[in-house]
């Protein structure tokens, strides 16, 4: 088996940390990211008891118990773990890092392990074991690329997320996370980067504003329009760092005329729940279908984000109501079908670069959106190249499970975690590297930084707004409106 | 001897085999209640069937993964495991073996293709041994139990080819296809409550993991409860 271990410099600078010792001794914690200050004292029991309170009001027990009865330790999962492919650590197997969890529920909860705990006295969970839990479930990007390898189907990333739910039941949660939901669950603001509603109707107007002049069609940001088909929620962060993707999906909207509208009770995406805890998850889905329904929209749209996307689509049918719950359509999807239906048309002479496009996780790797985006691209970008692996078996970009929001482990993440997908896109070649995803954006740029890439990242409708072309009935309409201005 | 090899070969088989599949059917009907519970308390029924089946189908004719990653170790594993379930039950002495045990019978595998297999899987034994012994990786995730289940894997059949394929002499021969008898009765024993149990229970992972990822509703207040932590800022 290959695996490409770093340079002892490359690993010193992914393995830094810019924590304080004394910090660490306060709270008694060796992991890279920052957490808060919490209670330190008896941290096995509580961990416990959290674990305890998890399993008797989840189906967890069900998944452990199934795989407590069969893991095999044949090593498969090795191969596809792009961090034990970078650091060569066991400690990185996906398998050995589930088996963690995995002990710890086979000596405390169930009958073999608590009798032989009572006579060997030993295996006690220590504040060791929950280091290491708390060191490796944070290393992992949760991308779910090795439960495709596991011959007998375990989810190791169902295992790390159950894994950091407990962890942030006792406090071992990194604070960047924490912070972010608590502005959007409890804030004034009531969403993660704290955009207010007059700021966030500014930006709107000032990027209309942008657009008439750039394509001369009046497009819009539609505000509480009350009864539209879609609600709209992206990556609340959208708003300060992607325009350009959002202008583009204004753009498609104005080309097609279906009707959608940003909601100002509620228009936050992200959902870090996906991260750590179940709680969160439902919380902040809650929330967006009540702004939903507030608008009386018949439909949830997700805005460029994997996470998002992933946890609206399948979280809301969980906690709003099963099969009647609102349906939730991601914006690619959306995209995919007009231009099907020919009402989305392309200029293919716009776009000239070598494009790729990078799978996002939460898209690709349960088959939801894997072919939609690319056969939209292939059909107005010339030149356009794969990647390899793709699709399903994707390589992560290295930042997820909301690692990519946590600025502290930035080396880890450009070193260790995208080593592979630095390798590969630099392999692919290409010029334009297209990650239709807030996390994957934001890591893939880091990663091109740091790793000295030659590419642009850039979002699927950054390149639509590029190539888009209007209907002439609307440029009459912006005659009209120059007209107007003029007078 | 000979009374011993056919008590081993008669009633004990009987019951080893007896406990085999009633520890199997346990852990299965154990699963399902698991799986059915889990399934009422969701809300959202709607399963993924289709990339369920799938997922399930790609591991029972697992060609696509093997080209993938990692060719000559996935490749004499299938090996092994076609060896370990083809051999034990079409063997031509296995068949007859069973005839008078359970009183059914089926076609027997010829003797060369029963000998080739045999052969192969015990190559390929020693060859997940060694890689285990071998590989840092492998050898850092192992447990003791591992290295020791390839080694009593390798006891029946070892001892199976030596009795069905070298002459050894009367004596010889009923203590070795004594050891052959009562090995693989342990394994039998031995499979329910072990990590070969996955010969009944990885068929239903994917079905399990899908499961699992439909959380049940509204268990936030009762964990907040639980915890002592109801009312507290996130
Ligand atoms: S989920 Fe991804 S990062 Fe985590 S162990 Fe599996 S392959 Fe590695």
């Amino acid at each position: 088996m290959k695996t490409t271990i770093l340079t002892e410099e490359e690993r010193k600078k992914a393995l830094s940390t810019t924590k304080k010792p004394e910090v660490v001794e306060r709270q008694k914690l060796n992991v890279r990211y920052h957490v808060e200050d919490i209670d330190v004292n008896d941290r096995p029991r509580r961990f416990l008891e959290a674990f305890a309170a998890i399993l008797k009001h989840s189906n967890y027990k069900m998944v452990l118990d199934h795989f407590i009865r069969m893991t095999a330790r044949c090593l498969r999962c090795a191969a596809a773990c792009q961090i034990y492919q970078a650091t060569g650590d066991p400690k990185d197997i996906p398998c050995y890092r589930s088996g963690l969890l995995l002990d710890v529920y086979r000596r405390h909860f169930t009958l073999g392990g608590l009798l032989r705990g009572r006579i060997t006295g030993n295996g006690y969970l220590t504040d060791e074991k929950i280091q290491e839990m708390a060191d490796t479930f944070w290393n992992c990007t949760a991308c779910r690329r090795c439960a495709l390898e596991c011959p007998l189907g375990l989810d190791h990333g169902l295992i790390t997320h159950l894994g950091r739910y407990i962890l942030s039941e006792i406090g071992i949660v990194p604070r960047a996370l924490v912070v972010s939901t608590r502005a959007q669950l409890e804030g004034p603001f009531k969403n993660t980067s704290a955009i207010p509603v007059p700021a966030l109707k500014d930006t709107l107007e000032f990027l209309e504003g942008d657009m008439f002049e750039e394509k001369g069609v009046r497009i819009r940001f539609p505000v509480d329009v009350d009864g539209s088909e879609h609600v709209f929620f992206p990556a609340v962060s959208d708003y300060l760092m992607e325009a350009e993707s959002l202008m583009g999906i204004a753009a498609v909207f104005t080309a097609t005329g279906d009707s959608w509208t940003i909601g100002t009770g509620y228009y936050d995406g992200i959902n870090y729940g996906l991260f750590y805890s179940d709680r969160i998850i439902e919380r902040v889905v809650r929330k967006v279908d009540e702004e939903t329904n507030r608008l009386h929209g018949r439909k949830i749209l997700i805005g460029e984000c994997g996470h998002a996307s992933r946890t609206a689509k399948q979280f809301i049918p969980t906690y709003c109501g099963g099969s009647d719950a609102t349906p939730v359509v991601n914006i690619l999807e959306y995209t995919h079908r007009v231009w099907k239906e020919g009402r989305l048309k392309l200029d293919p002479d716009i776009v000239t670069e070598k494009v790729a496009y990078h799978d996002p996780c939460n898209y690709a790797r349960n088959r939801w959106i894997v072919n939609q985006p690319r056969e939209v691209l292939k059909a107005f970008c010339r030149n356009y190249v794969e990647m390899t692996p793709t699709g399903e078996d994707n390589i992560c970009c290295g930042g997820g499970g909301g690692t990519v929001s946590i600025d502290e482990v930035r080396p880890y993440r450009t070193t260790i975690g995208g080593k592979l997908k630095a390798d590969q896109i630099r392999k692919s070649g290409c010029e334009i590297l297209v990650a239709p995803c807030a996390n994957c954006k934001k890591q893939l740029r880091e990663l091109v930084e740091d790793q000295g890439l030659n590419c642009r990242v850039v979002g699927f409708h950054d390149l639509i707004y590029k190539a888009i072309i209007f209907d002439e009935s609307l440029r009459v309409e912006k005659e009209a409106q120059v007209i107007e201005k003029e007078k | 001897m000979g009374a011993l090899l056919d008590f081993a070969r008669g009633p004990l088989f009987r019951l080893t085999f007896a406990i085999m599949v009633l520890g199997l059917a346990r852990l299965l009907f154990l699963d399902i209640i698991g799986m059915y519970r889990a399934y009422r308390r969701t809300t959202d029924k709607k399963m993924p069937w289709k990339l369920i089946f799938s997922r399930s189908f790609e591991w029972f004719f697992p060609v696509k993964r093997v080209i993938r990653e990692r060719h000559v170790y996935s490749l004499l594993s299938i090996v092994f495991h076609i060896g370990l379930i083809i051999v034990p039950l079409f063997f031509f002495a296995h068949v007859n073996l069973w005839k008078e045990a359970v009183g059914i019978s089926w076609p027997a595998l010829p003797y060369s293709w029963a000998f080739w297999l045999t052969i192969c899987t015990i190559a390929s034994a020693l060859f997940l041994l060694i890689s285990r012994l071998t590989v840092k990786a492998m050898r850092a995730l192992s447990l003791g139990r591992d290295y020791l289940w390839l080694l009593l894997l390798l006891v029946p059949f070892v001892t199976g080819f030596i009795c069905a394929n070298v002459d050894v002499g009367p004596g010889s021969y009923q203590v070795l296809m004594l050891v052959h008898v009562l090995s693989a009765e342990l394994i039998f024993v031995l499979i329910p409550f072990s990590k070969i149990a996955h010969c009944v229970l990885a068929p239903l992972s994917q079905v399990v993991c899908a499961l699992a990822w439909k959380f049940p509703p509204e268990t936030d207040d009762d964990i907040c409860t639980t915890l002592n932590k109801k009312g507290a800022p996130v």
